[in-house]
């Protein structure tokens, strides 16, 4: 399935647009996602420090998914680098 | 529901507003109201700043604030209200860039529920700061990870006592 992922913070920097796409099996989790996009940044945003996505988040509108949940059926999700408010 | 007021502004269409923050959390009830503004300042690390610019995810943002407001009110176990905002966009210094204030009965409560709502939107709330330097260059700021897996890690490498590795 076709994942449609946000991008924030330093992460935006991996794509001008704000998003990317990525191809994963149905059924993928949040785990397998976080290492698709792994290979796609050190293939498409060399400059995005190694190490990033692991510290990131991925998060539906309503929640923070955790590596065990599966990808929303939507195809739709953000993922959060550390943050830094206030 | 109607206790906990949560915003995000974007800075190009109005500031934050401190008397709005205020009027909201004032009731006959209460007699105390503590308020915490967060503003931009001009240096960091050492480091010469113009200016950030503040990146949100805003509807699990807003829906964090409001989480945090519920937890505040269960901390506090009496009334209150709470108002969090917090700035979008590019802000110079000074410019305000959080304003968080709650209204309750006593000072004690009151105190205690701004403290546990702005320590919890720094480190829980999807958004992100980018600080601008007057040699041109910009840097996202380093921050707190959301990801479960990291934030365990991260806590157990805290030196006992210490509540809280970063510098934020």
């Amino acid at each position: 399935m076709k994942v449609h992922i946000e991008l924030f913070g330093a992460l935006r920097e991996a794509d001008d647009s704000g998003a990317i796409e990525l191809d994963v099996p149905a059924q993928a989790t949040i785990a397998m996602l976080r290492e698709a996009l792994q290979v796609y940044l050190a293939e498409h945003a060399p400059n995005i420090r190694a190490g990033l996505v692991q510290r990131s988040a991925f998060a539906s509108d309503q929640a923070i998914l955790q590596n065990d949940h599966t990808v929303p059926d939507s195809g739709r999700l953000a993922v959060l680098p550390p943050v830094s408010g206030g | 529901m109607h206790d906990i007021h949560t915003a995000v502004t974007d800075i190009a269409e109005a500031a934050l507003d401190p008397s709005a923050a205020l009027d909201f959390v004032s009731d006959p009830r209460f007699g105390g109201i503590t308020t915490f503004i967060g503003r931009v300042r001009v240096h960091n690390l050492g480091r010469s700043v113009t200016g950030v610019s503040y990146d949100l995810f805003r509807p699990l943002a807003l829906r964090t604030f409001q989480t945090i407001g519920e937890r505040a009110e269960a901390e506090v176990g009496g009334p209150l209200k709470l108002y969090i905002a917090h700035a979008q966009g590019r802000l110079a210094i000074g410019d305000l860039a959080v304003i968080v204030a709650a209204g309750t009965p006593h000072r004690d409560e009151a105190f205690r529920a701004c403290r546990l709502a702005i320590e919890a939107v720094k480190h829980e709330a999807p958004i992100w700061k980018q600080e601008h330097y007057v040699d041109g260059d910009s840097a996202w700021s380093e921050g707190c990870s959301l990801c479960e897996e990291h934030r365990d890690a991260e806590r157990a490498a805290l030196q006992p006592g210490s509540q809280h590795g970063h510098g934020h």
